[in-house]
């Protein structure tokens, strides 16, 4: 159609009349409809003009330091608004790598998750997101404690490095080829700088590091003192669950330990064995195992029968049993141990060496520097001041140092005595590669830019290389491309390397290894332990939570419960009901504990199941820096044996008689003979699933739409390891509430794990159950509310409203799970600036006074249902997956429609284990657990 | 006066006024109070009284502003000393409503005389309780929500919700106390209008009088009018605190969920509130020497309600643990081991020993005619109360299903400042009422004064004679 410009029909017009001409002006919009000008200032335009001005005013809020805030005139094309993206990357921790996938809404991340490829997200990964936005981040380079650009620090940092003095690097481990590639060139650069790689944790011998559990062929296991289901490893939760399938084939869990750990409460069989008699148990196994169990005697404290048992198992199992050592134990241990898989010919042992640069051991490093070898120091991403049991040392010794280095995330202990420090990117703002479990190498790729004037570490040491004249790359990202050119992508790979590049950034995980062969090397000898001394014995283990400390700011972290013994909020020392009796001690107490010239006061915590004798302390608290951190439980990194073992002996303990609550999620409730959490031997009869009849009730029946949600937790599966809770928590805003709330009984967890101990309280029995709002369909919690603000919908979800609610909490009373969960202060205020970017932007944040709990993650649901129907198909099961589900390494929860006789959940939840909990009360709850199974030796209960 | 001295000693009903008192000079004795400047004792009482009551004051300022996390509610505890006061208060106020009503009803003369001031401590009594159901919620500034009003969100409030009848139980019981005690007040006010020479009382009294000039058709609405709205209050009595029992016994806590509640709480509610009033009318009587009209006799036979309460509270106590065995269910069997061997076993055995055991001290007369015996008990009651929802709250939700979930119970120094403040604020509303309004109902009083009634022997009194209808 051609316009004319002369034709006087008007181009746009607003009915037909108009167009046509025939409307006047008092047609279908009369003048005054529009309020014309009009001299002066009218009542209308006056508040047009008083609200633009105050939201213009309020606009000046936003103005950060002359960065202009545009809106998208033309959208990256991955970001629409209201929809997140999820990016491949990979979490890294003490040399340990984990592929896990990253989701971002509008450009920043909020949740980090498994990886289909590369399995479930640890524990640790999960909550690093807070670490991102952690308020406490160095957010531009520091000397002398003033602020200073970048290139004035490298500059200085160049000048240190030409000055030919020697110098010293201190890293953290890592798994990445292309950083040690790079510190490799850059010793070579500097023939005057000596590489030390710090972690401060006890580990197990250099030799047998490498060799991983591998559990797919395990019959028997043995684990002695070895914690593997803590969730650090979630691939071993996963293979485990699936060895723990009911059946013929279901592994039996032997653990003989010192402290109550969460291996020790999913065994099948548990044995109390102080950590310094683990050596000494290993050999006289193997021997047992050489001889036939008759010849050799049980080791005292093991009951004989038992003993005859566990030797006539292994025997039986061979190459199909597996011994584990827990890492902390001395190296006599570690030794005896793998003298013993080597007997057994194990199949349960894969051998996945780490790269690692050649370098200095700690001691050398500190003789030198004490001897004021070195110019200068220059530390990256680790905390020898802190996490070290020769943190002492080190500080004296770095006196003697002129130039002292520090880059890192948050200033600490060791960036307390340093002069120049150099903020770091956070993992999820760095590029990076990893040696990732399987053969694989995984990608780390940033998810969203800096937050602030930080630098990759990688890109600081490739441009003192550059400054050189040793390096070509303009950053390190270019670097690790290089690299990746020449060594990773297979020669003569078909497709052009900058797809190749892009597809592993997609996948986040390229598979590499060529199987390595094991070096048989011999056992090597060991000398027998010496005699113990009296006093107790005190293993000290990486906390799971804060790790070896550099978590400790990190307050999902910090409120995550220990799984055994529920306590939050610092590190308690364990102890056995019998010391605790015996010194009169109850839990909370303050106790002086001496080891060697080093004490510690602190509260001890009664552990059931606690080896008599044998003290447990968690290493990673007792922090002197970060707002969160500080002051937080009592550091026991002084307390570390020196030959770097974590267990000390000769320990004494004396009562003060002071006493500190210990903040706790749970006490040591038994289950009191109450159905709760079914536990059955497998191969007994299921006795479950019954299905009680339907008691009646006065209200009718529930009327589902298409769907109605439900969901199957099987606790067969399930070892406990919180994962979930942490997930939840990062899903959906929930709030920390600090020691002195969760002390008062106030965490707001929508989904906890309940741990009830059952048999002797000297070496109980413990089972874990996942519980959080059971959606019932009779739900007692909403027929109290007197404002309607819970109510069902027609999917059969009891929802919340928020903003309904008025704070009766009678619904919480009403509730016979009690999972609902009220905000008795306004718990967000806490929060600092750049944390609030860390909530997920689908969840409400709750004020105060208003109650809340589990909502099956009903933002995920309405997303895949918008999925759904954007593909213009029905939902289908597994399309939708609450994070709990998501993040469980064990597979232990399904969620799905109970009204699609095909889905999982249906299939599951007819299980003959499956039971509902309290069933008896009538409220028809929407989850079904499965009854956990126990696979002791028939009549060899111990 | 002659007939009843024909009456064997024994059968005789006490005088319910001693010496001699005429009409006028009970108005003079009674009406005059609100026209003298009080005492300084009354200044000094009410200076710290309300001292008590501001602090509260301060300290629900206090949780407004914070939260309810300054008080020591957790989860599971999710109620506590909130929910403790609220029922606290309204079983106080049942005293006055049975003492007034019901009483009223049955012609039991013995009420004349201390009815008005039961009544104002049920209305004083409902005001704190009312207080309490406000700032226990998250969001008191939306605690509105709770009525059903019309609103532009088309939202309804839950009738489902036992809180909600709570509501209108007690917003009804306020209403019909309210009225109750002031059309009781009306003659009396009109008294102390006619009497009053001071500039600006009299107004405000020709005003609240309502124009009563005890006229003969005046005389007859009222009547009729007390007469109904002592109907209504009967009922209240009985409902009421039945209601405030449904928000337990309709629910699924074990301990709470029991067919007992409705008829144990109002039998409790009866019990808190005359031991409140025997209290307190100890000492108006004593200060305002009013032993004429307040006699011995009227404190014994209250004494005697207690004492029957009393044993009527042992028999529930006896039946919840009844009801925990023969249940067999093991829920609640294990709360009432918790009541008495638990965490709070103590306060169960207070509640027992305050409840049950010293009231029976009142078996004896010299107990029930001596202050000291007498307040010991009131005291040991009213405490005892306040413990016997203490334990049914916090026992019953500290450990219920999921041992998991178990947990202790530790008030703030803020729950007892805001117990505290609602007792401070009670009795300043008991001071003032004192001193500003006749605590006894002078025209009631005068129809039981010697001689004010023409006496007719009827048969059924002869048979009966007990039994006397006064009018």
């Amino acid at each position: 159609m051609d316009l004319n410009p002369l034709d006087p029909t008007p181009r746009q017009w607003r009915s037909l009349e108009e167009r046509a001409g025939l409307c006047d002006e008092q047609g279908e919009f009369p003048a005054d409809a529009c309020e014309a000008p009009r001299p002066g200032v009218s009542r209308r335009n006056f508040l047009q003009l008083m609200g633009a001005s105050a939201a213009l005013a309020a606009t000046v809020a936003c103005d950060r330091k002359g960065v202009p805030l545009v809106p998208y005139t033309r959208r990256p094309t991955e970001v629409v608004p209201g929809v997140s993206n999820l990016y491949a990357s990979t979490f890294s921790e003490a040399g340990r790598a984990y592929p896990v996938l990253v989701r971002t809404r509008e450009g920043r991340p909020i949740h980090v998750s498994g990886h289909d490829l590369g399995g479930k997200a640890p524990l640790r990964a999960t909550a690093d997101l807070l670490g991102l936005y952690d308020p406490d981040r160095l957010r531009g380079p520091l000397a002398d404690g003033k602020a200073i650009a970048w290139d004035k620090a490298m500059e200085r940092l160049g000048q240190e490095c030409r000055s030919g003095k020697p110098l010293l690097l201190v890293t953290g481990a890592s798994a990445s080829p292309t950083r040690l590639h790079l510190l490799r060139e850059l010793t070579q650069a500097l023939p005057g700088l000596d590489l030390l790689v710090s972690e401060g944790l006890p580990k197990a011998p250099e030799d047998l590091r490498a060799w991983k559990p591998r559990l797919d062929q395990v019959q028997v296991m043995l684990s002695l003192g070895a914690d593997f289901l803590t969730g650090d490893d979630p691939g071993l939760i996963e293979a485990y669950a699936k060895r723990r399938e009911p059946g013929e084939a279901m592994l039996r869990l032997w653990v003989a330990e010192g402290p109550m750990s969460l291996t020790g409460a999913n065994a099948d069989h548990r044995l109390l064995l102080r950590p310094s008699r683990v050596a000494a148990f290993a050999t006289a196994l193997g021997a047992a195992l050489r001889e036939g169990p008759g010849a050799e005697p049980a080791p005292p404290e093991v009951d004989a029968r038992l003993w005859k048992a566990l030797v006539q198992e292994l025997r039986a199992a061979g190459p199909r049993a597996l011994v584990l050592c827990g890492a902390v134990l001395p190296e006599a241990a570690h030794r005896a141990v793998h003298a013993l898989n080597r007997q057994l010919g194990t199949l349960g042992l894969v051998f996945e060496p780490e790269g690692k640069p050649s370098g200095l051991v700690p001691a050398q490093a500190l003789v030198r520097l004490e001897a004021g070898h070195y110019g200068g120091v220059i530390f990256w991403g680790c905390n020898p001041l802190y996490a070290s049991s020769e943190a002492g040392r080190w500080k004296k010794a770095l006196a003697r140092v002129p130039f002292r280095c520090w880059m890192g995330l948050r200033e600490d202990e060791t960036s307390a005595v340093c002069s120049l420090l150099l903020p770091e990117h956070h993992w999820l703002e760095a590029w990076g590669d990893h040696a990732a479990p399987g053969g694989h190498l995984a990608l780390q790729q940033p998810v969203v830019g800096a937050l602030y004037d930080t630098r990759q570490g990688e890109d600081v040491l490739l441009a003192l290389l550059r400054g050189l004249g040793k390096a070509s790359s303009p950053d390190y990202l270019t670097y690790l491309k290089e690299r990746w050119r020449r060594e990773v992508q297979v020669s003569g790979a078909s497709v052009p390397f900058d797809r190749y590049f892009e597809a592993a950034l997609h996948d986040g995980l390229v598979k590499v290894a060529s199987p390595i062969h094991p070096p048989q090397s011999p056992d090597r000898s060991f000398p027998a332990p010496g005699p113990v001394p009296a006093g107790f014995e005190l293993l000290l283990e990486p906390d799971r939570r804060v790790f070896d400390g550099r978590y400790g700011n990190n307050g999902w972290l910090q409120e995550l419960p220990e799984p055994v013994s529920k306590t939050v909020w610092g590190n308690p020392l364990m102890l056995s009901l019998e010391d605790a009796r015996r010194l009169s001690l109850e839990d909370g107490d303050l106790v002086r504990m001496d080891a060697g010239a080093e004490h510690l006061e602190l509260p001890v915590c009664i552990q059931p199941g606690q080896t008599p004798g044998v003290l447990s302390l968690a290493l990673g608290y007792g922090r002197a820096h970060g707002r969160v951190a500080k002051g937080v439980g009592f550091n026991a990194f002084p307390l570390l044996d020196p030959s770097g073992s974590g267990l000390r002996l000769g320990v004494e303990l004396r009562r003060l008689g002071s006493r500190r609550e210990l903040p706790r999620t749970q006490g040591h409730h038994r289950l009191a003979g109450r159905d709760i959490l079914r536990i059955q031997e497998a191969g007994e009869t299921a006795h479950g699933n019954h299905h009680a009849h339907e008691l009646p009730s006065l209200y009718p029946p529930q009327v589902f739409g298409e769907q109605r949600w439900g969901m199957v937790v099987d606790l067969n599966r399930c070892v406990g390891c919180s994962t979930c809770v942490l997930a939840c928590q990062s899903e959906n805003n929930i709030p920390i509430v600090g020691p002195e709330q969760v002390a008062r009984g106030r965490e707001m967890h929508w989904l906890r794990i309940d741990r009830y101990y059952d048999g002797d309280p000297a070496n109980p029995r413990a089972a874990h159950q996942p519980m959080m709002c059971q959606h019932c369909d009779h739900a007692p919690c909403e027929n109290v509310c007197p404002v309607n603000a819970t109510n069902h919908s027609p999917d059969g979800l009891n929802q919340m409203v928020y903003n309904r609610c008025v704070g009766t909490r009678y619904c919480a009373n009403n509730c016979p799970y009690k999972v609902r969960r009220f905000n008795f202060l306004e718990f967000n205020n806490a929060k600092k600036e750049p944390e609030l970017l860390a909530h997920n932007p689908e969840v409400t944040v709750r004020p105060r006074g208003v109650m809340e709990k589990c909502t099956f993650c009903i933002q995920r649901i309405q997303d895949a249902r918008v999925r759904a129907k954007l593909e213009k198909r029905p939902l289908k099961d597994g399309d939708i997956t609450p994070a709990c589900v998501a993040a469980c390494p064990a597979g232990a929860i399904v969620f799905g429609d109970l009204k699609d006789p095909h889905s999982r959940v249906v299939h599951l939840a007819e299980d003959p284990r499956g039971y509902k909990v309290l069933e008896e009360l009538g409220v028809r709850p929407a989850i079904t657990y499965l009854a956990a199974l126990r696979n002791p030796l028939r009549g060899g209960k111990s | 006066m002659s007939d009843q001295l024909t009456l064997p000693e024994v059968l005789r009903e006490p005088a319910l006024t001693m010496g001699t008192v005429t009409p006028g000079s009970l108005d003079d004795q009674v009406l005059a109070f609100p026209e003298r400047r009080p005492p300084l004792k009354w200044f000094v009482a009410i200076a710290c009284t309300s001292l008590i009551a501001a602090i509260g004051m301060g300290f629900i300022g206090y949780t407004v502003a914070t939260g309810i996390g300054v008080w020591g509610n957790n989860s599971p505890v999710f109620w506590a000393f909130d929910i403790i006061n609220f029922v606290f208060w309204v079983g106080i106020g049942h005293a006055g409503t049975l003492i007034s009503a019901i009483l009223f009803i049955f012609r039991k003369r013995w009420r004349n005389a201390i009815a008005r001031f039961a009544e104002a401590m049920t209305i004083f009594a409902v005001m704190c309780a009312g207080l309490f159901p406000l700032i226990h919620v998250g969001r008191p500034w939306l605690a509105f929500w709770l009525f059903p009003y019309p609103n532009q969100r088309a939202l309804w409030t839950n009738f489902r919700s036992p809180l909600l009848w709570d509501v209108f139980a007690v917003s009804t019981y306020f209403a019909v106390s309210a009225m109750f005690w002031y059309l009781g007040l009306v003659p009396d006010i009109a008294s102390l209008r006619d009497r009053t020479t001071c500039k600006w009382r009299k107004p405000i009294y020709t005003v609240l009088a309502v124009g009563w000039r005890g006229a003969g058709s005046h005389w007859q609405h009222y009547e009729k009018a007390y007469l109904l709205l002592a109907g209504l209050a009967t009922g209240l009595v009985l409902s009421v605190h039945s209601v405030v029992s449904f928000d337990f016994a309709t629910s699924l806590v074990p301990g709470w969920h029991m067919t007992i509640f409705p008829p144990y709480f109002v039998v409790g509610a009866i019990f808190a509130g005359f031991a409140m009033v025997v209290m307190v009318l100890i000492v108006v009587r004593e200060s305002m020497d009013l032993q004429n009209l307040i006699t011995d006799y009227h404190l014994e036979v209250m004494n005697k309600v207690i004492l029957g309460m009393s044993c009527l509270m042992g028999y529930a106590y006896l039946m919840e643990g009844f009801t925990a065995w023969y249940s067999q269910n093991e829920y609640l069997h294990h709360t009432f081991i918790n009541i008495i061997s638990g965490t709070y076993g103590w306060a169960g055995w207070l509640t027992i020993a305050c409840n049950v055991v010293i009231p029976q001290l009142l078996w004896f007369k010299r107990c029930r005619t001596s202050y000291f015996w007498m307040i010991l008990v009131a005291v040991g009651v009213t405490v005892g109360m306040w413990f016997e929802r203490f334990v049914i709250i916090v026992i019953s939700l500290h450990q219920d299903y999921l041992p998991s979930a178990w947990r202790i119970y530790k008030p703030t120094l803020v729950d007892f400042g805001i117990l505290f403040g609602s007792l401070g604020l009670f009795f300043t509303l008991v001071l003032i009422f004192a001193r500003v309004l006749p605590v006894i109902a002078t025209t009631e009083v005068k129809g039981i004064l010697p001689g004010a009634q023409p006496w007719t022997r009827r048969s059924s009194c002869a048979a009966h004679p007990w039994r006397e209808w006064s009018w």
